[in-house]
């Protein structure tokens, strides 16, 4: 196999990997974007949707095709459950002390899972082929594949919502000037309780694809970390930068991994983040007056 | 407002209720104590969980058949969330409220961090659920044990069956970039040498990486005859077992004693099938004649993990090292509990171990290989009880 063929395949496999990470780091920008909260529990509420998953198919039989649909129903409803039970009546603290109850949740979300399903990984039911997939003579994995298209189908669709749909644009008018989103009769609340379903949704779905790749188990929301540089990188509140942000992250720590060692990629994912903050503080993509924590 | 703050007082007075679930009792005056640091939560509370079980339950049966010479074992322990400063101040707090004997820690840089403290103090010794071979040195650790083979004696026991199944195979290895999973890669390439295995390919993988699609590359270029991974519980081993059968390599899979519990392979299927790995103990199903098997099944009538197993081992050694130096007429401190750990040769371990087993340095270096079958759900044994040298 030339060393041209290994490398291509290589970045393909980052690529996909990546995708992932973008998808993920999509459900901190949504909320991000309408609400300026930094949700820490983002990783957890994957975990959750991967977990509702495996309680629709596994314990209770159904199809996959209906778990799925489910699972991520019961992400948007735990994000729009938490909106309204914890973050809205935090409006008006101050944004560390909303920051630190997104860190509790994250908490309370594995001692719930912990205590639901217990403490063992386990693996999804397979929903994805894993037949190998070769584009020309390059390998590709069937469930990087499957991630890769449906995080750019779902990145894409958001990008094009946020131009042209109208719940869209109010999302984009409160992100910019609640008074005035207000003032032209925007419902705000309404917008803020969309964002965390929209963002429990996508959450659930990231984890439902990152369940099916690696398996389950209350600790996998620490990739929720990985994201958290994503968006850091690409901009808090930069769909855009979420997606591009992900995408070479992920074939940066693919590169490092195969040409330098897997003990090297936090070292370099890290590395990245602290690189960047210094060089624009408000990410790759991300509007210049965002506050950082 | 009072009935505010009683029903705040009553929820709080139920949360540490909750909280001291497993929280010591009060030692009585002549009993021997046996403390804990067990991760009840976080990334290893699968096997804390069981091993907490493993050891109440041969504490209980120590001490209905009488104790150790009349005085009943107390088993003290406290969740740690697998952290290792949580490890060290439930270790502070125990040994502040019981005067401890032995003690159980739940992770190899929990048993690096308190082992000076564990000499100076010099009343118990400690074993844990770290293998961990650094510790497998008396002269630096010598209040430590490891209840089983340490990680090098391990993977040694999979290159002597590897050597002898099929001579001058290749060899992947795959680690996981934790202190547990680096453990033995220099040892293993030296003894692979030595048995005239070559190992081909060396793969570390980031902590918590599920992805595993560009190692898989490395090693469709390198196609090694047996990977063996380290380091890893269950994920991402079945990723890596599935791309790899599905890319036609004809490889074989094998693994360490933390990721070889037959039921979490049952979840994973098809794709598990012919995984092959060292275990130091029997399985709770296995069916050779096993007397202290049987008392565990009339026990717990259910599967018991692997953890279970290794639990149960750890409080038959602590237990047996306190009746010979009990026996011995001996005041019960770390050098007196040590040296009559030491002392144990040829033990009979009721079938927990197939063979009766003798503690050689800090360790206890027996094991066999078995092998799943995915159709039964049940790891097979397919060597003979392995006893490793020096």
């Amino acid at each position: 196999m030339s060393e041209w063929l290994f490398f291509l395949e290589v970045t393909l496999a980052g690529l996909g990997s990546g995708a992932l990470l973008a998808l993920t780091a999509l459900a901190y920008v949504l909320i991000y974007k309408a609400t300026r909260v930094v949700n820490l529990a983002v990783g957890e509420m994957l975990m959750l949707g991967a977990y509702l998953f495996f309680a629709f198919a596994a314990g209770w039989g159904l199809s996959a095709w209906i778990a799925i649909p489910l699972a991520i129903i019961g992400g948007g409803l735990v994000g729009g459950i938490v909106e309204r039970g914890l973050i809205r009546p935090m409006l008006g603290e101050s944004a560390i002390s909303v920051f630190m109850v997104t860190v509790g949740l994250g908490s309370v979300i594995v001692g719930l899972v912990e205590l639901v399903w217990g403490t063992d990984p386990r693996a999804l039911p397979a929903f994805i082929d894993t037949s190998p997939l070769f584009l020309g003579e390059a390998y590709v994995s069937r469930k990087i594949a499957v991630a890769f298209v449906t995080a750019a189908i779902v990145i894409g669709l958001f990008l094009i919502l946020f131009r042209f749909w109208r719940g869209g644009v109010a999302l984009r008018a409160t992100a910019t000037d609640q008074a005035a989103a207000y003032s032209c009769g925007i419902n705000v609340p309404g917008v803020y309780s969309a964002a965390w379903v929209i963002g429990g949704a996508t959450a659930a779905g990231a984890g439902l694809l990152l369940g099916a790749i690696g398996g389950i188990s209350p600790v996998m929301g620490v990739f929720g970390l990985s994201a958290l540089v994503v968006v850091i990188v690409g901009g808090l509140d930069s769909v855009l930068g979420a997606l591009i942000g992900g995408l070479a992250l992920g074939m940066i720590q693919s590169w490092t991994s195969t040409y330098v060692g897997g003990e090297y990629t936090n070292v370099v994912t890290f590395g990245i983040m602290i690189f960047a903050l210094m060089l624009r503080p408000y990410g790759l993509f991300g509007t210049h007056e965002i506050e950082r924590l | 407002m009072n009935i505010t703050r009683r029903a705040g007082m009553a929820a709080l007075a139920g949360a540490t209720a909750l909280t001291m679930v497993g929280a010591p009792l009060a030692a009585q005056d002549d009993s021997i104590v046996v403390g804990g640091s067990l991760p009840l939560t976080g990334v290893f509370a699968f096997a804390g969980i069981a091993i907490e079980k493993g050891m109440s339950d041969y504490f209980e049966i120590a001490n209905e058949e009488g104790g150790i010479d009349g005085r009943q074992i107390e088993f003290v322990y406290e969740d740690t969330g697998y952290e290792v400063n949580q490890s060290v101040a439930v270790f502070n707090q125990l040994t502040s409220q019981n005067d401890i004997d032995m003690y159980y820690g739940d992770s190899t840089g929990f048993a690096k961090t308190i082992a000076p403290e564990l000499q100076r103090r010099g009343d118990m010794i400690m074993g844990g659920a770290s293998f961990a071979s650094e510790l497998n040195d008396p002269e630096e650790f010598p209040y430590i044990f490891i209840p089983g083979p340490d990680y090098i004696q391990q993977v040694g026991i999979l290159l002597e069956y590897i050597a002898d199944e099929n001579p001058g195979a290749s060899i992947a290895l795959v680690n996981s970039d934790t202190e547990f999973g680096r453990d033995p890669i220099e040892t293993t390439k030296e003894r692979a040498s030595e048995l005239g295995l070559e190992v081909v390919e060396e793969i570390i993988t980031p902590p918590g990486a599920a992805d595993v699609s560009t190692e898989v590359l490395r090693l469709r270029r390198s196609r090694p005859d047996y990977i063996i991974f380290h380091g890893y519980v269950l994920s991402p081993i079945p990723e890596f077992v599935s791309q790899i059968r599905e890319l036609g390599l004809d490889t074989q899979f094998m693994g360490t004693f933390w990721s070889m519990d037959s039921s979490l392979w049952q979840s994973v299927g098809e794709a598990a099938d012919g995984f092959l790995g060292v275990m130091p103990y029997r399985y709770y199903y296995d069916e050779e004649e096993a007397p202290m098997l049987d008392r565990i099944r009339e026990m717990r009538p259910e599967y018991q993990a692997t953890g279970y197993m290794q639990g149960f081992f750890s409080a038959m050694l602590m237990t047996e090292a306190a009746r010979r130096a009990v026996a011995n007429g001996a005041e019960l401190n770390g050098d007196t509990l040590k040296s009559a750990l030491s002392s144990i040769e040829e033990f009979d371990t009721g079938g927990i171990i197939g063979v009766p087993v003798s503690v050689k340095g800090n360790a206890v270096p027996f094991g066999r290989v078995y092998e799943f079958n995915a159709e039964s759900g049940q790891m097979e044994p397919v060597s003979d009880w392995i006893e490793l040298e020096d």
